[in-house]
Parts: C-alpha cells; structure tokens; sequence
C-alpha cells in the first residue's frame, strides 16, 4: 500500500484565548495519496486555510498527528520544516504574494536563497518562468503585470524546487473567468505530467469539477471525503465563501 | 542557515532598496560617529603636540626637597650616586643630572643688529657632554673646552677686535688676556619656538628653521655672545659678588637640543662646576640641582615615583604635563560621552526604524519563511539590513569627521593668530580610530536592529501572510 503525502489524525486548532477562544480544527482526520488533485471546500470560517497553512507548516495545530511527505510534524524542527517548504511543498495563494522589488525572475528564484548551491537558479527559474508562458516576462517587475500573470509567475515559484505536493488557497479567487480558467488547466497539467499532488482551498465550482475528490467541511470538521478511497462530486455551485 | 554569500546578496539588496528609510536610519549615527572621529583625532591631536612637545609626560624633572630642622640645612644631597641609584631602576631609560649656575650672571650681545640683554643666572644649567654624544651635530662641538680652567690658545689684547687665531670659535678673556675657547652653548626647542612664534616677528628678526642651517648660513660669529659672571640686570638684587671675581666670558650658540633646560641657557656641566665653585663655594659645585630623568613609559611614572619618595628620599617636580595630561582625560572623556549619547539615541532611532520597517514587511517575512527561510535566516537578514547600515555609516562619519578636520586646520593655518608649538594640524587621525569608528557604528546598529529582528524571526509564518 502507497503511503499518504498528507496523513492527518484529530488535528484541532483554536484562536485566542480563554471565553474568547474559538476552535477553527476540530479534529480533522484525512489522507492524501501521491498524485492526487484535491479540491478543499467550505463556508467561510470551515478551518480550510487553516487546514492548508497547518499542512504546509506555515502555522501549528494544538493538537493531533501531522504527517505530510514522511514528515511528522510533531517530531520536525523548525529547520527540518523549512527546508521541506524549501525543496518539497510549494504554495500559491490567493494575494499572489510576490515581492514587488524582485523581477519576475527574482521572485522565481528566490527559494534558491535558502538552499546551498544553486547556481543553475537563473536557468531554472527561466525554465518554470517558460512553463506557465512568461519566459518574455523575466526581468519585469511584478507591477508591471496583470493579475493572471502575477499568478502564473507566482506558481513559476511553486514549481521552482521541483515540489512534490503544491498547497493552493484560493488560486483563482482574484483572477477573472478566462484566466482562472488557464490557472486551472496548468494545474491540472502538471498534476497529470509531473505527478505532484495538489490540494486546493477553493469556493468555485469549476475548481472541484476537476478534482479527483472533494473535502467538504463546516465548522471545522470534514464532513466530505476524508478518506482516500472516497471521491465525493460537488453537492452545488456554492461551495462557500473564502476560509 | 542561508549560506552566507546569498545573505549578503540579500542584505545589500534589501538595504539599498528604500533610500528613505536608509538615510533616517543613518542619519543620527552618521553625526554619532563623525562627532566620535573628530573629537577623538582632535584631543590626540592636541594632546601629541602639549604632552609630546610641551610637556613630555615620559620625562620628569626630579629635585631633592628642602628640609630643615632648627635652621640646620637636611635636604638630601644629589650627586653622581643618586643619578647612578636611579639609571639603575628599570623604569628608567635615561638620566640626566643638571647644576644650575647659582650665582647672578647677564647675558649680552647683538644678534641680527639688534643688542639683546638677558638674565643668565638661575637660568642656565650645566649638564654632562656625554649627553648630547649621540648627536652628531653637537657631539664635536658641545663639551668642556677648558677642564682644568687655563686658556687653550695664546695671549692676546683684550677689548679690542678679536685677536685670537680661531676668530669663530676663540674670544680674548680680559681676566688672562689669554685667548679661550667660547663658551658652547645650546637651547630647547622650546625656546626657539618662543623666539620664532613671540620674538621674531614683533622684533623684525628672521625666523629660524633648522638651527644649524641658519648657523651656516649666517656664520659662526652672528652666534656669539657674551656672559657676565657676578653681574646682574635685576633691580634690588641682594646678592654681592666680590667685584674682583666678575669676568666676562664668551659664549657661542652651538646648536638645538632636547636635552637642554626648556627655557634657558645649557652649557657643559664643567663650566658651571668650577664657576659655581668660584662666585658660592665648593659646595655649590658638588650638588645637582635637578636630575631630568626619561622613562621608559609614561605609565610607569606612579611606580617610579613611589620609589622616589621611599628609597632616595626625593621627590618629583611639579609634573605640568600631568595636570594637562589629566584635563584632556577629563575633556576627552565629555566628547566622547556626547558622541556616544548621540550614537545611543540613534541605535534607539534605527530601533524604531526596524520596528516599523517589520511590520511594513510582514507579508514579505510571510513569504520568505514559506519558501524555506528559517527564523535565523529572518533573523540574520534584518541584522544584516543594520550592520549594512552601520558600515556605511561608520565610514561617511569618519569622511565627515576627516572633512571637518580640513576646515579646521585650515582655520588654524590662516586665521588663528601664532602660538608657540602651533601645529600643521590639530587632529591624529591614526587607523584604530577609524576602525573603531566602524566597529562601533555597526555595534550600535547592530543593538538597534536586535530586538525587530527577534520579532521579525518570531512571526508565524501564517500570520505574516494573512496581513492585507
């Protein structure tokens, strides 16, 4: 049997503290197999980025077991975790988050940074910068572009370190129809040709169409497809609001 | 950890990127330490030129105290012994005994045309030919001439013009009308400061350099002068010379020396032995008046003192030197403490400035930690971001520092009026100051840029991120 990418068990997660804590994990449990391409939806408020940033390591989960790319969380160092984030887990939200100061290529290669060697950065960075179709576009700062290039580069980055699970927020929340629609078909290109297993937070129903399994939560529990034999289709077009 | 090339690469490029928050981080420690440079080159400056040439704090002037009991003369007794007891401690580099002439004595001439008339008696000093041997311009020529006191040349006319054989270096002496080396002579380099910065000018005398050049330009004779033994130009002196003991002796001025007596005559010590002898008493002639002794180091002087007063029972002069030496410790010391409050409160300002520039860039922390930074990669970056700070500020306030020392000297050359040991410039810029400016520049920047840092490396990655 193919172990889990992301194996979770009763993970919970509050905010705040004493009468004013409020619990946004509630015990989530799922699996996640190698390859797969997983739609992540809810109401506002259902814990789904929380989920995502817990599963990335970008944020601690108070109790529970974590276990993302034969990783125990509970077990990882602060070091040990960022250079996972460094080699193996790339992100894309929904702000894009790219640093106005660095050209395009700089954004790319930035996780080059963090990691010894490296000096075939620059052409790898133009090579992710060729794939999502903005090779042209390397020495532009990100101001300079439009919102579905700003993404396209912002997943260039994703797939700088080669990573073997792509942790997507809200990818097309700020991108119209036609490009959220290319954002889409990358992702479900390169979940096809490189085999990497995406998880993505989203509220639009053209994104869990192309899933291979949607996880439905509501107040913090999974309530749809938790397990990775279950494939469960979307129950609507409104899959709730941003987390 | 990042390796430490990209981090530079980063740091360099974060830090250059908003000139604004750049300059208001660099501006205070910029004047901090330029303030720090120009005060601590200046008081280096002025102390090398009061404690290095006015009053040398590595040569002390020690005299034997005067004590009596019942009128009975005790004082201790300087003679060749003590020098020897002393030159023998280890503290002690050199040791150079002095008799002052103590009887009245003028001194008389004319030098560029002009009669001078001036005091000799407790002026002049007497110390051993050896001491100047090692200087060859004075070696041949500074020394007992006459030791057993008789002429070395012939008869002669005296007051009339010079008939002796050697006119440069022979005078004609009314007592023997005998022909007698002249009398050798040398003066401080203080006192020729104070001819060329007080006397010259006001007296529409020539300037002189280097002594011995001025002397071959001009000539030996122009150097002669003479000394009245037993006479004196001080109204109401009670002092009574047998006027048969006056005589009129010859003197030439040979030369510059640190050895001589600051302000005053130096002549061989043989000289002032046999005339002491003649005008006081033979024991006027077998006691040093002062021994000038040079230290090894000046911070061996507490130890040496303490000896001093315990073993030969003598004590030191007034130490001028020190009093100054003491003063610009103490004036020192308030510059320095005004450019390192300046320093401090700007180390507070980039403070402030980090904590705003954190909060600013909590999105970009956000982003480097989910791409793979660390929390000491955050942390080194925005340490970094400050030592950079520190380096470019440490070197602009020393380039101020210097600037400024430019104007000052250049006041000093062409707008100060002339005192004596006027220097080319008031400031030492030596390396450590320089270095130290730097050090402490990025020392400072480095403190201020601290505790964002910590905050900065503290931030949950999911929060920063969540920032609008």
């Amino acid at each position: 049997m193919v172990s889990p990418v992301i194996s979770l068990r009763d993970v919970t997660k509050s905010y705040g503290q004493g009468s004013a804590r409020t619990p946004v994990l509630r015990g989530v449990s799922l699996d996640i197999a190698p390859g797969e391409l997983v739609a992540l939806v809810g109401q506002s408020g259902s814990g789904k980025s929380t989920l995502l940033n817990i599963v990335g390591g970008l944020d601690k989960a108070d109790g529970g077991e974590i276990k993302v790319l034969d990783h125990d969380y509970g077990k990882t160092g602060e070091r040990e975790l960022a250079r996972l984030r460094n080699t193996s887990i790339g992100f894309v939200f929904q702000a894009f988050n790219l640093l106005d100061h660095l050209t395009c290529l700089g954004n790319v290669t930035l996780p080059a940074a963090f990691a010894a060697g490296g000096k075939d950065a620059p052409a790898r960075g133009r090579e992710a910068l060729d794939r999502v179709g903005l090779s042209a576009y390397a020495d532009r700062r990100p101001s300079e572009l439009s919102g579905g290039q700003k993404q396209r580069v912002a997943i260039a980055r994703a797939l700088f370190g080669r990573p073997k699970l792509l942790l997507c927020d809200e990818p097309t929340g700020n991108l119209d129809s036609a490009t959220g629609h290319e954002v889409i078909e990358f992702f479900q290109k390169i979940n096809k040709d490189d085999g990497v297993t995406l998880v993505i937070v989203t509220h639009e129903r053209r994104v869990s169409n192309i899933a291979q399994r949607v996880i439905a939560m509501r107040d913090g529990n999974i309530v749809e497809g938790a397990g990775t034999d279950v494939h469960t289709a979307g129950t609507g077009d409104d899959l709730g609001g941003p987390a | 950890m990042m390796p430490s090339g990209k981090l530079a690469r980063m740091v360099v490029a974060n830090a250059t990127r908003s000139p604004k928050h750049f300059v208001l981080s660099a501006f205070g420690i910029v004047i901090g330490i330029a303030a720090f440079v120009f005060f601590l080159a200046g008081t280096l400056g002025v102390s090398d030129v009061l404690l290095g040439k006015v009053f040398p704090l590595d040569q002390v002037e020690v005299i034997a105290p005067h004590t009596s009991i019942a009128g009975k003369n005790l004082s201790q007794k300087m003679n060749a012994e003590t020098v020897a007891k002393i030159k023998a401690r280890p503290e002690v580099k050199d040791a150079l005994p002095r008799m002052t002439l103590q009887f009245p004595a003028t001194g008389y001439g004319k030098f560029e045309g002009q009669a001078i008339n001036f005091e000799v008696g407790g002026f002049t000093d007497g110390i051993p030919d050896a001491h100047v041997a090692g200087d060859p311009k004075l070696e041949p020529v500074f020394k007992d001439w006459e030791p057993d006191g008789k002429a070395m040349g012939p008869t002669c006319v005296p007051n009339t013009p010079n008939n002796c054989p050697d006119k440069a270096w022979q005078y004609c002496d009314a007592s023997d009308n005998m022909c007698h080396h002249r009398v050798p002579v040398i003066i401080s380099p203080t006192v020729l400061e104070l001819y060329n910065t007080q006397v010259a000018d006001s007296h529409g005398l020539p300037h002189i350099g280097v002594m011995e050049q001025f002397i071959a330009e001009r000539g030996r004779e122009r150097m002669h002068f003479w000394m009245g033994l037993g006479s004196t130009m001080m109204a109401g002196s009670n002092v009574t010379i047998d006027a048969s003991k006056h005589r009129e002796v010859g003197a030439i001025l040979v030369g510059v020396s640190d050895k001589a007596r600051r302000v005053g005559l130096t002549i061989p010590i043989g000289y002032v032995e046999r005339w002491n002898r003649t005008f006081v008493g033979d024991k006027a002639a077998s006691e040093y008046s002062s021994i000038i002794v040079t230290l090894r180091n000046k911070d061996k002087l507490a130890t040496f003192s303490q000896w001093l007063q315990d073993e030969p029972k003598l004590k030191l002069e007034d130490q001028l030197g020190a009093s100054f030496a003491t003063a610009m410790f103490v004036i020192t010391f308030v510059l320095l403490g005004i450019a390192f409050v300046i320093v401090i409160i700007s180390a507070i300002n980039i403070a402030h400035n980090f904590f705003m520039q954190v909060t600013e860039r909590r999105r970009e922390i956000g982003v480097l930690r989910a791409i793979g930074a660390t929390r000491a990669d955050v942390m080194a970056i925005i340490v970094g971001e400050s030592a950079i700070i520190g380096v470019v500020s440490g070197t602009l306030g020393s380039l101020f520092a210097w600037l400024a020392s430019l104007g000052v000297d250049w006041a000093l050359k062409h707008v100060a009026p002339k005192f004596p040991f006027k220097p080319d410039s008031l400031f030492n810029f030596e390396w450590w100051i320089f270095a130290s400016a730097v050090g402490l520049s990025i020392l400072f920047c480095v403190l201020g840029g601290l505790l964002p840092a910590l905050r900065a490396s503290r931030l949950e990655p999911a929060a920063a991120l969540a920032q609008n």
